[in-house]
């Protein structure tokens, strides 16, 4: 793989530093993970739980709204599966004992980079900040995964997807004109932060590659949201068309390049939806032929392009009428199959279950790692002919059990006994 | 062009046949400090005529969808596809967006393209990938954000009686497309490290890298997969929680309790400090059981609040108690973040046709040894075939 050979330690937790190192981990890096048991990672205890065998889980939704009570096992935890896989391990070492310390260091000594997300300063405080850390290995790559960064005015600030989010800009490109935007449902920010990441630990290892140079990468979730916004600023800046205005956001209408139709449209079935889109005349004859050509498609006004999109409301409509009590997935493939772009809306069970093109792309891979599973787990999403990635990693295994490989890799990388590290757990050191 | 010493990319020439799909890919190479060339047809590439454009007149050089993702890169014209595998041989790395019948068809496929320059890496980026049943299927990014599971995910939320009147929402700006840019730089960047690792060379290690735009898309809803294997029910699409401000603007509100009990302590004794608790001042609510059962208090109070603060008071108040809110901004009203310009995030580069400069998002992350290069407007259409001739193609 890419990265065989390369040692990351890793004290990332949530969602937006693990989707770096989950990455690298695909790409065969030996990520360790440094856990606590007194203080798990929160994706460990939190709600969606994976069932026991047989059993039924629970739900996100308002269990959310507790703090989970200790009950749940942290090997159950189901976010911790979506970040975790890339054959990452887990050892818990307590950073605040004076010998769990001296372990971390000497795990920084035979790692290539340190990976963190804490709040900035929190690693200075246990005593491994980046000027420890370069002292005891000078070409050590250090990538801190915060919210807002470690300098700047607001580097207190915390957040979470959501929050960056709203503050990039990111939240009001989901939304109907004329209302507040409806946003994301979900932390797409902890992917790109993460995705940032991994390019910050990359570039850190090409850098090193030429100068000999270790460095400190220091990644927020702000910066990486910036650019996503595409022309909007230049837009706003170059033709003074202010983002916020009553006709912005657009819904799932897009005007650059013009597509219409295009959007959304109700199918068979209580909830189901299938996307259109069509920018060219060739795709529009397309859709007319394929829809038997009704009466209404020779409206003038829906002669051109231009003229579609100007009376976008009236062709939606229309077209939702074609659509209406037609199956999603026959709509797609007939339409697709007459060269017009369309999808089907899937959710998370039509991905796992009816979309052939993720099935025989091996998109989804089984993994169990001894207490849970085999669960269908994603990696990364691409292919390299030379250096394949791997979703379980090196060690080709499910996201790791809470401190299920401590005595493995004491013993492997720092040389401990079995018996050395016994002593080090009656201790409490490896809490 | 000289490259930047300072730069993790510098010296690794990039050769770029990208459509709008894949633009930004380059662009974060170039940032890198690449010397990323975009080989176009002679009338330009495809990005050149999507909108918005300068002025809202078209033309090859306004189109500001093409300036926000390929600043800091070159333009060559070619004649023809002989003289972009002449530019090949001099290339580390080729990104395109050709479909496996196009590549074929133009004699570009990675066997040719490698066979010209053995170790060279070729980035494919592609709405379904190289193969499947659905390769050969059309894609915009709407395709792609319902597909991938974004949109399923995201919109308002039902009526009182459980049923949508409003059809899932995809975010405008080409998301899906742009995270498939995004891993087609990272995996080009692991191809770059695998190439010149240090292990002993067994010939040129060169590679192809296939990115699926729909599996890109499908990776990346978060907690929406999990939830549907832990729970057997997939997410009904809603949005996040939100207060209204005094001032009319909305803020992002978590209250992230799965944290632990400090969350909701240190929310308490800001809300007391302000005036607003109410019940919540009553010791019950300290256990969560409690609170999950009346939430309605919480926001009642959490309202009161919003009530008395501007949308930037109310944002910054609930940081002072370190919740994770955000005041919702349109993403021109970003420029003005004070916390982003301490970082030295914006950049101010030359603008094709203008005697000025515009500010574009800069550096993705804040790096103290590698320089992140913002110095060159995007580029005029061919406005350095002279140039790029003599720096890739000269004897």
């Amino acid at each position: 793989m890419a990265l065989t050979g390369l040692r990351i330690l890793d004290f990332t937790r949530l969602g937006f530093g693990a989707q770096a190192t989950l990455i690298c981990g695909c790409l065969g890096a030996d990520v360790i993970r440094v856990e606590s048991t007194r203080h798990p990672d929160p994706i460990r205890v939190m709600p969606p739980f994976v069932p026991e065998p047989g059993g039924r889980g629970e739900g996100f939704g308002a269990a959310t709204l507790a703090h989970a009570t200790g009950a749940a096992s942290a090997n159950r935890g189901g976010i911790f599966y979506k970040y975790n896989t890339g054959g990452k391990r887990s050892i818990t070492v307590d950073a605040r004992h004076p010998k769990g310390l001296g372990l971390l260091k000497d795990l920084v000594s035979v790692s290539d980079v340190v990976t963190e997300s804490f709040a900035a300063g929190t690693l200075e405080r246990w005593g491994l900040g980046y000027d420890v850390l370069r002292e005891i290995r000078p070409e050590i790559i250090y990538v801190s995964m915060c919210g807002f960064g470690h300098t700047g005015p607001d580097s207190s600030h915390v957040t979470m997807g959501p929050t960056a989010q709203a503050l990039t800009g990111l939240t009001f490109l989901v939304g109907l004109p004329d209302r507040a935007p409806a946003g994301w449902s979900f932390s797409y920010l902890d992917h790109v932060g993460g995705y940032l990441g991994a390019v910050a630990i990359l570039a850190g290892l090409l850098h090193r590659r030429k100068t000999g140079e270790g460095q400190h990468l220091d990644v927020s979730q702000l910066e990486p949201a910036t650019a996503l916004s595409g022309a909007l600023l230049l837009d706003s800046i170059l033709n003074n068309r202010p983002n916020r205005r009553p006709d912005f956001p657009t819904g799932n209408r897009r005007r650059y390049p013009p597509t219409a139709p295009g959007g959304a449209y109700r199918a068979a079935g209580s909830d189901n939806w299938v996307v259109i889109s069509c920018r060219t005349e060739a795709q529009w004859e397309a859709l007319v032929a394929v829809m038997g050509r009704p009466p209404w498609t020779a409206d003038p006004r829906f002669g051109s392009l231009a003229g579609r999109f100007e009376h976008a409301d009236k062709l939606d409509e229309l077209i939702g009428t074609w659509t209406a009590g037609r199956d999603r997935y026959e709509v797609m493939d007939i339409l697709q199959g007459a060269g017009v772009p369309a999808g089907v809306v899937q959710d998370a069970a039509d991905r796992l279950e009816r979309d052939p093109q993720l099935a025989a792309r091996g998109h989804f891979t089984p993994l169990s790692n001894g207490e849970v599973g085999p669960l269908p787990l994603e990696g990364v999403p691409f292919r390299m002919s030379a250096t394949p990635p791997r979703t379980g990693g090196f060690i080709d295994r499910g996201p790791p059990l809470l401190g299920g490989d401590t005595t493995d890799v004491l013993g492997e990388l720092l040389g401990l006994s079995a018996g050395e590290v016994g002593a080090l757990a009656e201790e409490g050191v490896l809490s | 062009m000289t490259a930047p010493d300072g730069a993790a990319l510098g010296g690794v020439r990039v050769l770029e046949l990208t459509d709008e799909s894949a633009d930004y890919c380059g662009r974060l190479l170039a940032g890198l400090g690449a010397d990323v060339v975009k080989a176009e047809p002679p009338g330009g590439s495809a990005a050149r005529s999507v909108g918005p454009f300068l002025d809202d007149r078209p033309g090859s050089d306004r189109s500001l969808a093409f300036w926000a993702d390929n600043v800091g890169k070159r333009s060559i014209v070619v004649e023809d596809d002989e003289e972009v595998l002449t530019l090949a041989t001099a290339a580390d790395v080729v990104v395109h967006t050709l479909r496996p019948a196009e590549a074929a068809a133009r004699g570009l496929t990675y066997e040719e393209l490698s066979g010209r320059r053995p170790g060279l890496i070729v980035c494919a980026v592609t709405p379904f990938g190289q193969d499947g049943p659905w390769a050969d299927y059309l894609a915009d990014d709407l395709v792609l954000m319902a597909l991938g599971g974004s949109m399923a995910g995201c919109g308002y939320g039902p009526g009182p009686d459980g049923t949508y009147d409003t059809a899932p929402l995809a975010a405008l700006g080409d998301q899906a497309w742009r995270t498939a840019s995004t891993y087609a730089a990272i995996a080009v960047l692991a191809a770059l490290v695998w190439r010149d690792g240090s292990e002993s060379k067994t010939g040129p290690r060169g590679q192809f890298i296939d990115v699926s735009g729909h599996e890109c898309s499908a990776s990346m809803t978060e907690w929406h997969l999990m939830t549907y294997l832990c729970s057997g029910e997939p997410y009904r699409r809603g949005p996040h929680p939100t207060l209204t401000a005094g001032d009319g603007r909305l803020v992002a509100a978590l209250t992230p309790d799965f944290l632990g009990p400090h969350v909701f302590r240190r929310m308490l004794e800001m809300l007391e400090a302000e005036d607003v608790a109410g019940a919540l001042s009553d010791p019950a609510f300290a256990d969560p059981g409690h609170r999950a059962e009346n939430y309605g208090e919480v926001w009642r109070a959490l309202k009161r609040l919003a009530q008395k603060h501007t949308a930037e008071e109310l944002y910054r108040l609930g940081q002072s108690a370190g919740l994770p809110w955000g005041v919702i901004r349109a993403p021109d009203e970003v420029l003005a973040d004070a916390h982003l310009a301490a970082r030295g995030h914006f950049v101010d580069v030359g603008a094709p046709l203008l005697d000025r400069t515009v500010p574009y998002p800069g550096a993705p992350f804040v790096a103290s040894r590698s320089t992140w290069v913002m110095d060159r407007p995007p580029p005029r259409l061919g406005e350095h075939d002279d140039e790029v001739r003599a720096d890739w193609c000269a004897p």
